[in-house]
């Protein structure tokens, strides 16, 4: 019997316009970029920013330093307590944050649209005016030393720490984790936030505002808010070390005593985002671990072997390469033989490629589905962010089906033969040994 | 959201379906819910409800295993399937044109599942694998224990996913036999949302799902938790990195009068959440909580929860204690928050801030059809859509002085269970 005979069209692309098919982009008189969608759907907004400045950006002796002081941004200006910020938001419904990660450091807030202007004017003040006051410091301290701690007992965590510490040699900032260790987070000062932040930069800013919004009213709000925004500083340098090629199997097991349950990890080095191999190896990734129940690796170790509820694999493209991986909790009775079916996944995909229906189908996916990651405001502004990120153009959206559609079985066959290694490769177990 | 934009039509065979236009981006969502959770399951079968929701993704005779994630990857949309205490769940949410996909899936589903031998076992592994993964979590272990104290009669004492020994003992047949006997469609409720014409839409629906046959009466369920007659108290020692504190209060349930000032009470103490079981929530650094236990550096993480439920469940306070503090501390800075308001009540101030929190969180919810969909499916199971709507208005009419009174009626030493987490030598 054929399988859904009747009327469901297979190729069309869906009707309408795409999520941002009018955003606009614009420039601060002090270099901001910002990006505005107007969404009338909802009576909400979304604010997403970031600075590209990030953990790659501190020292290893001070390993966590991007994310302590993304996290402390919030804790205080001379405007506003950490406790006003709190109380004058959450009174109104709003959410504002503030965090750092491995690249940048981001804020965000999200609101009913009448609160847009309070929302960009506590983020522009915790943005460019933080105080860092001790008392919140020391607390802010507290909390992560304690997060930390509990990653130490966390399977997951610890499995892709000893993953990037065998990836990358010592000193690349991607051999390490952007939380940092209990050893540098107890070390960093306030004086090294104050450093960290004066190395954020209007013209390393983007902001995405997207709701129920007037673009030309949101412009003057921005720069009202953030266009008052100076830095003597020229603006923070992302480079990153040459990392040298992996030679053979590399092997770590990581005792987690008291675990039930083991965490996998299979890794290579990735490739940048601005790599000409970024699409051909972000689709293979897509048919290796992910399109379904978890691509190939899924129907081997989960549907077939029953051995994971979760096995997927995971492509981290930005400035560098990031690990190209696949990850799997698994009992720790089984941990030889899933690692030999991840194993024989990857040989097995380097040698023979996608089929046919493989390729079609993670097509027909990735230009599918791109209208569900623009329905809503938050899906809108991060891809607005990510546009403006990697370069891609606000015509990207209207481009990327091409792109996809243009790939073919040699595309991907010929990245999965360069990247991919059962040989020289990472294999670390986290779990109670 | 304007329930007044919902249509609802009843199949002949028993089934309920709510249908919702919504044009503002090109996608639509098809939700299907069963009357089946956690709460249906006897002793000796507890997962069981969970394992049926998994073995729908394993085939029927029409779409093998492996073919419905391809079929719906290869339309560009996304699945899932989820199994509560009260409910199990599908959707399929997918670009507008090709919705009907997801009726096609769900129709045959409810009543062709295969339950194939072979995938029964590889499935049982994956639920073990699945389990033993949050058993890695010192957090599961408390909250097992606290649950199990707190409901004594009734099946809420169970967890979701099930025991360990009934999963490895449960057999094929006891499988099918409880999707038979609750996967019907008089046990289930269509949910439809997004950018679709109704008229045609209800066609497609008929035409997929009015053939169906009606089952038979379902199972009477009428299990009751007696009243608490004292404080329970619980204690894990196991391995871990921490001491964590969870207090569980028998409290009322979703169609209760008390409902509305229930859920104002968890938002004054830690910020207003979307009432669903899933979904988003607002930050809550200037709740009473986070002032009393996160700020005073008693503990690095504390909050409250209260979700709708058909018959009473919880309401729970929980807590990671920092360093140098106690379990006890904690306990007792937890049980001060409440007895606060037990004592003194609630400001006007905090109950317009929550209320407005609510509001906000309502908004924002309805950003996606996905979203609108569950919130919509989800009251109905529980008790009927039209919640989702004159929510907001019991919400807008609770006063201080019932938040004040729910908290001295329910949240009691005698209703309350205690429980602590505190880790054992790693050696």
């Amino acid at each position: 019997m054929q399988l859904f005979p009747s009327t469901i069209p297979t190729a069309s692309p869906a009707g309408g316009a795409s999520g941002i098919a009018t955003a606009t982009r614009h420039q601060l008189s002090n270099g901001i970029v910002v990006l505005i969608q107007r969404n009338p759907s909802n009576p909400t907004v979304r604010v997403r920013g970031e600075v590209r400045v990030g953990a790659i950006n501190e020292p290893a002796t001070q390993a966590g330093l991007a994310v302590f002081t993304g996290a402390a941004l919030i804790r205080g200006t001379p405007n506003r307590t950490f406790q006003q910020i709190s109380a004058e938001t959450e009174e109104r419904g709003c959410s504002v944050s503030s965090g750092g990660g491995q690249h940048s450091s981001g804020f965000s807030g999200k609101a009913l649209v009448e609160d847009l202007p309070l929302v960009l004017e506590v983020l522009a003040d915790i943005v460019i005016n933080p105080t860092f006051p001790p008392d919140e410091i020391a607390r802010l301290r507290g909390q992560f030393l304690m997060s930390l701690r509990e990653n130490e007992q966390d399977t997951r965590s610890q499995a892709s720490r000893a993953a990037r510490a065998l990836l990358y040699p010592e000193g690349h900032p991607y051999s390490r984790l952007s939380s940092g260790t209990i050893e540098t987070v107890q070390t960093i000062t306030r004086d090294d936030l104050v450093a960290f932040h004066q190395q954020y930069h209007p013209a390393a800013t983007t902001i995405a505002v997207v709701g129920d919004v007037e673009p030309a009213a949101v412009i003057a709000e921005l720069e009202r808010t953030f266009g008052v925004w100076e830095s003597a500083a020229t603006p923070p340098v992302q480079e990153l070390p040459p990392v040298p090629p992996l030679s053979g199997m590399q092997r770590r097991d990581v005792d987690v005593p008291g675990k039930v349950q083991s965490d996998v990890i299979w890794s290579v080095h990735g490739l940048a985002r601005s790599d000409p191999d970024y699409y051909p190896a972000m689709m293979g990734n897509m048919i290796l671990g992910r399109l379904g129940m978890g691509g190939r690796l899924g129907e081997n170790v989960r549907e077939n072997q029953g051995m994971a509820y979760y096995v997927y694999s995971g492509l981290e493209a930005d400035l560098g390469a990031g690990p190209w991986a696949a990850v799997a909790g698994i009992n720790p009775e089984n941990v030889e033989r899933a690692i030999q079916a991840i194993l024989q996944e990857i040989e097995q995909f380097k040698h023979e490629g996608p089929t046919d229906e493989e390729l079609a189908d993670a097509k027909a996916y990735l230009t599918g589905s791109l209208v569900l990651g623009l329905e809503t405001n938050d899906g809108i502004a991060g891809t607005l962010l990510a546009i403006e990120r990697y370069g891609l153009g606000l015509d990207y959206i209207d481009r990327y089906p091409d792109i996809i559609n243009g790939l073919s079985h040699e595309d991907i066959v010929t990245v999965a033969r360069k990247y991919l290694s059962t040989e020289n490769c990472v294999v670390v177990v986290a779990g109670p040994l | 959201m304007t329930t007044n934009e919902v249509q609802t039509h009843t199949l002949p065979n028993g089934m309920l379906v709510l249908t919702k236009e919504v044009h503002t981006a090109p996608v639509a969502t098809c939700w299907i819910w069963y009357r089946v959770g956690a709460r249906n399951e006897p002793g000796g079968l507890t997962g069981i409800s969970h394992w049926v929701e998994h073995m729908l993704f394993k085939g029927t005779p029409t779409v093998p295993r492996g073919a419905l994630d391809r079929i719906i990857a290869r339309n560009g949309g996304t699945f899932n399937g989820f199994t509560w205490i009260d409910f199990t769940a599908y959707f399929e949410t997918l670009p507008a044109d090709r919705i009907e996909l997801g009726l096609q899936i769900e129709s045959d589903r409810m009543i062709n599942s295969l339950f194939g031998p072979e995938e029964v076992e590889s499935e049982r592994t994956v639920i073990i694998s699945e389990l033993e993964g949050y058993a890695n979590y010192p957090e599961t272990w408390l909250d097992e224990a606290v649950k199990a104290a707190a409901f004594t009669a009734h099946p809420y004492h169970h967890p979701v996913i099930g025991y360990k020994h009934d999963l490895l003992a449960m057999t094929r047949e006891n499988l099918y036999s409880h999707y038979q006997t609750y996967y019907m469609p008089n046990n289930a409720v269509l949910v439809l949302v997004g950018d679709f014409q109704t008229e045609a839409m209800l066609a497609l629906v008929e035409r997929y799902f009015a053939d169906l046959p009606a089952g038979p009466a379902l199972p009477q369920f009428y299990a009751v938790e007696p009243e608490p007659q004292g404080e329970r108290r619980v204690k894990i020692q196991r391995p871990g990195p921490a001491e964590y504190v969870q207090i569980a209060y028998l409290a009322p349930d979703c169609r209760s009068a008390d409902f509305a000032p229930m859920a104002v009470l968890d938002a004054v103490l830690s910020g207003a959440k979307a009432l669903t079981s899933m979904g988003g929530s607002q930050t809550n650094r200037s709740a009473r909580i986070y002032k009393a236990l996160v700020e005073t550096e008693l503990a690095s993480g504390a909050g409250s929860s209260y979700m709708p439920s058909r018959d009473p469940y919880l309401f729970e306070l929980a807590a990671t204690v920092r360093d140098g503090h106690s379990a006890n501390e904690v306990e007792l800075a937890l049980l001060e928050e409440i007895a606060r308001i037990q004592r003194d009540g609630i400001s006007a101030e905090e109950l317009a801030k929550v209320s407005k929190q609510l509001r906000a969180q309502v908004a924002f919810g309805r950003e996606s059809v996905t979203n609108q969909a569950l919130s919509l499916g989800m009251w109905e199971v529980l008790d009927t859509y039209k919640r989702v709507d004159t929510l907001m208005d019991e919400i807008a009419a609770v006063r201080a002085d019932d938040v004040q009174r729910v908290a001295q009626t329910y949240l009691t030493e005698k209703r309350r269970v205690v429980g602590h987490f505190l880790p054992t030598d790693m050696a």
